[in-house]
């Protein structure tokens, strides 16, 4: 049973493959954030080494070690991994030269005792430029008994050499109905709730998957919701108390920007009468009005206000001051 | 045993094999013949093009022990074993895990051994943009006097990182990106090859996406090899890749010629839902709108279209403006940039909606200032202006010159060439144009331009003929019609910008931060710009 919740497409593909022993020994899966290209390598490490009838069984030892992250032929190449060859000295936030040097020695020696030596680099871009142009030679011609699975938000945040060395599975976010279902299916959680967290998610499967598990998750979500929609009708004093506060939580505010993102494209769409497109469904009155308060042109400003932000949060600015601004350029109501 | 990957099974082993590279295999062929080959050859190109097959090859061809007939014969004993990879006397060196001077002293030490069952040591050092400074300068010497049974061959897709003391020692031969029509027709012999039908336009679209890389052509095809059993149609591969149905392409450009801005919303969310890639859906409608700006501009059909779409761009010809076309696609060309957008479709949709607001609502983005001066809260505004003491009047300057410009379109043409101008001078005479920053500007009348200076001193220099010969002669060329100077000495230090015209006071008041500043109690007291750049 593959566990991945949508990339049907992609699915089928590995299980013909598998059929027709055409496997690649390099596969990089690209998308967004928490859509399940982990998951999907994970999964596919499973069906490779899977000893059960149904590959991935799910059930077999080599599937359960694999599952728990301790099966022996399957290294998970990530910061960790990096932390844990360091030995303790101080690593950085990117996946040095020193951890693909260690997956090259690794390959070359047999699997302990599946048939396939998997390696998976989560988020690739990650990468020294070092690193990623020392993996170059490994990722063409690996030896025979090995599996190189890759993860990157987009091919263009990798090097055209890399990307031309893998077969590249280019997913998209699963479909709302589809979370919905798998909702349902495996967390058992059904109607309004597993509807609205559906929608929220907008596809981020690893999301409404902690959202289920997790309550407070949405109930925090509510209160930045009310927090925003008290901003634009605040003074300015207000709002700029607003940016002192988060000012220091760098992580923090990149969720609830993420959030504000969500809630002015549902803006946007109720502008427009597109109804069935919005995420938070469970406000849809609150949308209506406040979209009746602002201009088109001034929500769409405003969005690409929050972007900017969030695009500024990447490049090391001073975030109180970023906030600020953002906050003399949030509209007000009429 | 598990099937290679097609781009390792299929690896060219001739030189013929070697595609759309001809002018680089024909040259060494010739050279193998005329056993001119030369000790050190630097290969460099975009990946995929056939760097390092060429030099396997290179390698089979050296040593091959053909007695006549094309070399390599790909048939004794020493091509079969550089094809399994185990010939001892091939050394293949990855520069980019070995970077440091002590790899490269290690194969110092080496090269002088004779080589053990081939006639001559062959090093292809791959990725060698990677080594570091002090490896390339330990391979200095031996790249250029190395013993007479070891050639090298450097390959590399960045050469502009290799230094120039490498380069001088090597023959180098650039790849090119290979032409699509060649990628299909290798693309076809493989799937030949390997017994999967596949449809004549799929291919084309495999190649269209590979940009010139045969490795990615191959990977690709060998991705979609194991999408199904039967004939492999365009959809499937649209369907793998992430491309648009040109329809979906042509409907979002009605609508967005249409301004039907909700469908449009429609149209991208579905479109993804679909299964599209939101980058590469972009890019189709740029393309798509390059077609109609073609029509429109030239009057002609783009190449490679159909018919029926040609006409369909033309009718939306009609619909845009030019200049409305225009922004249209830069919009969405900047809505492609953004790499990991979440959502994905959103840089789509914000193209689209600014792409269908009316003229006066568009703020772009480079224009910062247009940006921030949004129409603020209104209420607020009207309560501060009641509760805050009426600011103290900023100074007025008097002394302006009393010619008042009567087009002031004029003015605002000069002001933009401005800078330009000022190159140009900086050109031909240093001084005037250092002369020039401390004014500007201040009035257009007719064929005359005024310039407020700040001291006698400049007014003064730029006076003297010399000097107002070259601005007025600068000025008429850029502007395309005689202009003559005048200068004017503006009192203290005061810019024309500066002059409370009753707006400029109501613009300081709607800037963000001053609004800030008087709800926190500040107050305006004076009006001052900051003093000239020195």
């Amino acid at each position: 049973m593959w566990q991945v919740v949508g990339h049907e497409w992609a699915v089928t593909l590995f299980e013909n493959s598998l059929a027709q022993g055409r496997l690649s020994h390099a596969y990089l899966f690209t998308g967004p954030p928490r859509i399940g290209k982990t998951t999907l390598a994970l999964n596919l490490a499973q069906a490779l080494n899977c000893t059960g009838k149904d590959k991935p069984c799910g059930e077999c030892l080599s599937c359960q070690k694999t599952s728990q992250g301790i099966h022996p032929d399957v290294r998970m190449v990530d910061l960790a991994y990096q932390k844990g060859l360091l030995e303790g000295r101080e690593g950085s936030t990117a996946l040095g030269i020193d951890a693909i040097r260690s997956i090259q020695s690794d390959a070359a020696l047999k699997p302990f005792e599946g048939r396939w030596k998997v390696f998976i680099i989560p988020q690739a871009e990650n990468m020294t430029p070092e690193a990623a142009n020392c993996l170059l030679k490994t990722l063409e011609e690996p030896p025979s008994h090995v599996v190189l699975l890759l993860t990157a938000l987009h091919t263009d945040l990798l090097f055209p050499t890399i990307v031309s060395r893998c077969q590249v599975f280019n997913l998209r976010p699963p479909s709302t109905t589809l979370i919905r279902e798998a909702l349902g299916r495996r967390w058992d959680l059904e109607g309004e709730r597993a509807h609205l967290i559906a929608a929220l998610s907008a596809g981020r499967m690893g999301w409404a998957v902690e959202a289920a598990q997790n309550q407070a998750l949405l109930r925090e979500r509510n209160g930045r919701l009310d927090e925003l929609l008290s901003l634009p009708g605040a003074r300015r004093l207000e709002r700029l108390s607003f940016a002192q506060r988060w000012g220091s939580q760098p992580e923090r505010v990149k969720e609830i920007l993420t959030l504000w993102l969500g809630w002015w494209r549902d803006l946007l769409l109720a502008k427009e009468g597109c109804w069935d497109k919005m995420e938070n469904i469970d406000r849809k009155n609150t949308l209506l009005e406040e979209a009746e308060k602002h201009e088109l042109g001034e929500i769409k400003e405003f969005i690409s206000s929050i972007r900017e932000t969030l695009h500024e949060l990447e490049s090391n600015v001073n975030l109180r001051l970023a906030l600020e601004v953002l906050m003399l350029d949030l509209p007000s109501k009429r | 045993m598990p099937g290679q990957a097609l781009y390792r099974k299929y690896r060219p082993r001739t030189f013929s094999e070697v595609v759309g590279q001809e002018h680089v295999t024909r040259t060494l062929q010739n050279a193998l013949a005329a056993g001119r080959v030369v000790h050190a050859y630097l290969f460099s190109g975009p990946r995929g093009t056939g760097k390092t097959s060429t030099a396997r090859i290179l390698a089979k061809a050296v040593n091959c022990l053909a007695e006549e007939g094309e070399k390599p014969c790909n048939d004794c004993s020493i091509c079969r074993s550089v094809d399994e990879g185990r010939l001892l006397d091939l050394i293949e060196i990855d520069a980019a895990s070995h970077t440091g001077v002590d790899d490269i002293r290690d194969l110092r030490e080496k090269i002088h051994f004779a080589p053990s069952e081939a006639r001559y040591k062959f090093y292809i050092i791959d990725e060698a943009h990677m080594l570091s400074t002090s490896a390339f300068n330990a391979l200095l010497k031996t790249l250029e006097e190395p013993p007479a049974h070891a050639y090298f061959v450097l390959a590399t897709t960045a050469p502009h990182k290799i230094p120039a003391t490498i380069l001088s020692r090597c023959q180098r031969f650039d790849f090119r990106p290979i032409p699509m029509k060649k990628i299909v027709g290798r693309l076809e012999w493989i799937a030949e090859q390997e017994g999967v039908e596949v449809e004549r336009e799929a291919l084309e679209l495999i190649a269209r996406q590979a940009t010139g890389s045969m490795r990615d052509a191959d990977s690709l095809l060998d991705q979609v090899a194991s999408s199904s059993d039967k004939k492999i149609t365009l959809l499937q591969v649209q369907n793998i890749l992430g491309t648009t149905s040109s329809q979906a392409v042509a409907d979002l450009v009605a609508s967005l010629a249409a301004r039907e801005v909700s469908r449009g919303l429609h149209l991208i969310n579905e479109t993804i839902a679909d299964g599209a890639d939101p980058k590469q859906f972009g890019q189709e409608i740029i393309e798509y709108l390059r077609g109609v700006l073609l029509i429109k501009v030239a009057g002609q059909n783009p190449p490679d279209v159909t018919p029926e779409s040609a006409q369909d761009m033309a009718l939306r010809a009609k619909q845009f403006s030019l200049p409305g076309l225009l922004t249209t696609i830069r919009l969405f060309s900047q809505a492609t940039l953004d790499k990991a957008a979440f959502p994905p479709h959103l840089p789509l949709e914000l193209a689209f909606v600014e792409a269908t607001l009316p003229e006066t609502e568009k703020t772009p983005k480079a224009d910062k200032t247009r940006a921030k001066s949004r129409p603020g809260p209104r209420h607020a505004k009207e309560r501060r202006e009641t509760a805050s003491p009426p600011p103290a009047e900023a100074k007025v300057d008097k002394r302006l010159p009393s010619r008042e410009t009567k087009d002031p379109q004029a003015l605002e043409r000069i002001e933009n060439l401005w800078e330009g101008l000022l190159t140009q001078i900086k050109k031909r005479n240093m001084h005037v144009e250092a002369l020039l920053k401390s004014c500007q500007p201040v009035a257009v009348e007719e064929d005359v331009v005024v310039l407020g200076f700040y001291y006698p001193f400049h007014k003064g220099r730029i006076e003297e003929p010399r000097c107002k010969g070259l601005v007025e002669e600068v000025l008429s060329q850029a502007v395309g019609q005689p202009y003559h100077i005048e200068c004017v000495l503006l009192a203290d230090r005061e810019r024309r910008r500066e002059s409370p015209k009753k707006g400029n006071l109501q613009a300081v008041k709607e800037d963000p931060l001053i609004k800030a500043a008087l709800e926190m109690g500040g107050e305006i007291t004076e009006v001052k710009s900051p003093p000239p750049e020195p």
